[in-house]
């Protein structure tokens, strides 16, 4: 039916108006011609058509997806990591997202809000005596722990029980001021162990390790990113930001470490894993060992491919792209609540202290990253940005190990066609400059020939004629200025 | 407040040394503190996994020293990181090689920038290393030796090939840090329980490199 008779009111059948299912009400264009009823129902049947279609293919391409899977999984060992520290990655956002979601509409239940991502795949229900139980395991081992130092142990125990005593009720100070509670905390027990309780300085660490682990796995839920400070908007900045730099290479970044030898590979992945795994600890303490643990991996990698110890002229460019590759979940408030409530004598001169300077070096680095710092130009780098286009070495040499075999292949075909197109442009250059040159050459004989045609013409003069020529040469003489002379200038 | 790690002394503890090492990519930073801490030199067998974090224990005139080496990243692409690498350090041995002109000037430029963030309290080093490849010498030794004298650094001259040099240096270093960290402690009196209060955490500290010079590492 057209607008436009209608318009004009010429000739419109009775029947044109009516619901084209024939259900004797009058139909509409915007519905297809149907009644509002019929519309909805012919909809509802469309729509529902096309979930199912949808579905299916869904379903078809997981199956595939599951296939060329489990046939990689079976050729190499490296994938499956990959594939889990993916699935790991997707398991903490969507956590995160309810965690996030639950804030909004919770603004009382600032306690509970974070636990959940301590058990993400339990149930909720029983997240609450989860956590108590694990609160719970962790003070038993602590007291048992506390018994072997007799009498100085049982005056730790008594200033650990004070302060977390103290603690809730300075809950509304800000995060710095209870940090700053926290390390005094640390100062004060390991100081009174030394002077009163004559406690050797290994044995120091050991009880100060436990104190940490105790007194920080009941604080977690208060002051893990805490809603009183930016941290969070400053994690998804960060996720941002390393999910817009997805195209940066290796070879960008200078790293020494060879993916292509498969062990090495390897020990990346493990990398990834380790610093992915941060996020989960609870404790300051582990989550350093985590991050040295992924430093370990990185040496390892750096190792076997330049067969000499890693320098931090090579650790650090590797850290780099480690996390640019793994995109920790919640990486600046890991940074920030290690810093905040790490033992200070730790993160100060020890080993994992230095891996964890470095890993603030690398968010640093990241935060700051533009085109001079991986040797591109300016336009390279904002078209990267925009994501207008991409370094093509990035798809066929990095993607492989998150692509599919197909993909991979496909990008491999690309890459060679890509190839083979400069080739034949060079040679089709090549073969015009001959041909040019070819021509060139013809019309340069000819012009050759042609010139000394000229210039030697093939004339049979009569014997006077010369002398009367060189005369005549000088008829013009005294028509030419008259010599340069010297001149000379005074002064 | 640095020195903090120093705080230990009387009571029969050791002290614990923070020494950052700074200076650009292959002035031999990493060949320095193997040499140094394995007593190896490109060696086929060396059995650390990695040279950029290493400990040396020391017993210096019935002195206990922990020392902690962090080597940083050398590169020019880095150079902005600094302030988190050297921030709390007792000490630092800033490396230049005696065949490189530019590298002595980055030295210079890093001197510069540690006075001003963390003032005197830091025992400088300048070490013209590869001094093996004496015919090859761009740095006059005259120079370096009176730039050091007048920014209160002292300076040595090493080869991590040769192992010249090495031993000194370091040694050296950490008597200087006992001294700073006695005068530190004395004059903190006997409340050191004060000396660590300062907060110790690692901060990202925002700090554009002055006077940045272009060039790339090698």
């Amino acid at each position: 039916m057209s607008l436009k008779s209608e318009r004009r009111g010429i000739h419109v059948d009775q029947s044109e108006l009516l619901c084209k299912k024939g259900c004797g009400y009058y139909g509409n264009p915007a519905w297809q011609g149907f009644c509002s009823k019929c519309w909805r129902e012919e909809y509802h049947k469309a729509r529902q058509r096309q979930i199912q279609e949808d579905w299916e293919l869904a379903e078809r391409l997981q199956r595939e997806e599951e296939e060329a899977f489990a046939s990689s999984q079976s050729s190499q060992g490296a994938q499956s990591l990959t594939f889990s520290k993916f699935e790991e990655k997707k398991t903490n956002e969507k956590t995160r997202k309810v965690t996030t979601v639950k804030k909004f509409f919770s603004a009382s239940s600032r306690a509970g809000s974070k636990k959940e991502i301590q058990e993400a795949k339990a149930p909720s229900p029983s997240i609450n005596r989860q956590t108590s139980i694990e609160t719970d395991r962790v003070t038993k081992e602590f007291i048992d722990f506390l018994k072997t130092f007799h009498k100085t142990g049982q005056e730790v125990y008594k200033q650990t029980k004070m302060f977390l005593e103290a603690m809730p009720y300075k809950r509304d100070l800000s995060i710095e001021e209870q940090s700053e509670c926290t390390q005094d905390f640390y100062q004060n027990v390991a100081e009174r162990m030394q002077t009163r309780g004559k406690v050797p300085p290994e044995k120091v660490e050991k009880i100060m390790d436990q104190i940490e682990k105790h007194i920080m796995t009941r604080l977690y839920k208060f002051v893990f990113c805490p809603e009183t400070t930016d941290d969070e908007k400053k994690d998804l900045a960060i996720q941002k930001r390393i999910r817009a730099l997805h195209w940066v290479t290796p070879q960008m970044l200078c790293v020494p470490v060879n993916e292509e030898i498969p062990e090495v590979s390897d020990m990346v992945v493990k990398a990834i894993t380790d610093i992915i795994e941060m996020d989960s600890k609870r404790v300051p303490r582990d989550k350093l060992a985590c991050i040295t643990r992924c430093s370990k991996h990185i040496f390892n990698a750096i190792k076997i491919t330049k067969n000499e110890p890693a320098s931090a002229d090579d650790f650090l460019p590797t850290l780099i792209y480690i996390v640019l590759k793994g995109n920790p979940p919640r990486l600046q408030s890991n940074i920030q609540y290690i810093t905040r409530f790490c033992n200070p004598s730790r993160l100060m001169t020890g080993e994992d202290g230095y891996y964890f300077t470095n890993l603030c070096c690398a968010v640093a680095f990241i935060e700051k990253l533009d085109a001079q710092s991986l040797n591109l130009s300016q336009e390279d780098f904002d078209r990267y940005m925009s994501g207008q286009t991409s370094p093509r070495k990035q798809e066929s040499e990095s993607w492989p190990p998150e692509a599919c075999l197909g993909v991979k292949q496909m990008y491999k075909n690309l890459d060679l066609l890509s190839q083979l197109n400069e080739r034949q442009e060079r040679i089709m250059n090549e073969a015009k400059k001959l041909e040019k040159d070819l021509i060139d050459w013809t019309d340069g004989i000819a012009k050759e020939v042609q010139d000394i045609v000229e210039k030697y013409p093939l004339e049979i003069k009569p014997p006077n004629q010369p002398l009367a020529a060189i005369d005549s040469e000088n008829v013009e003489n005294d028509k030419l200025p008259p010599p340069l002379q010297p001149q000379v200038y005074a002064g | 407040a640095a020195a903090g790690g120093g705080a230990a002394a009387a009571a029969g503890r050791a002290y614990s040394f923070k020494v950052v090492l700074l200076g650009e990519g292959c002035v031999g930073k990493t060949s320095l503190v193997l040499r140094y801490c394995e007593n190896k030199f490109n060696d086929k067998h060396i059995t650390t996994l990695q040279a950029s974090f290493l400990t040396k224990k020391l017993n210096i005139g019935g002195k206990r020293v922990n020392l902690a080496i962090w080597d940083t990243a050398g590169q020019e692409r880095f150079h902005a990181l600094g302030p988190i690498y050297y921030r709390d350090s007792n000490g630092a041995i800033l490396v230049y090689d005696v065949t490189d002109e530019d590298s002595f000037q980055k030295v210079k430029n890093w001197v510069k920038e540690l006075r001003k963030m963390l003032g005197n309290e830091i025992c400088l080093c300048i070490v013209g290393n590869k001094i093996d490849l004496e015919k090859e010498r761009h740095v006059s030794i005259q120079e370096a030796e009176s730039y050091a004298e007048s920014v209160g650094a002292k300076h040595y001259h090493t080869s991590a090939k040769q192992n010249k040099g090495i031993e000194e240096l370091f040694l050296d270093l950490c008597k200087r840090m006992i001294e700073t960290a006695q005068v530190d402690e004395r004059a903190k009196g006997n409340g050191s329980s004060q000396a660590g209060a300062a907060r110790r955490g690692v901060q990202i500290i925002d700090d554009e490199p002055q006077a940045q010079s272009s060039g790339g590492c090698c």
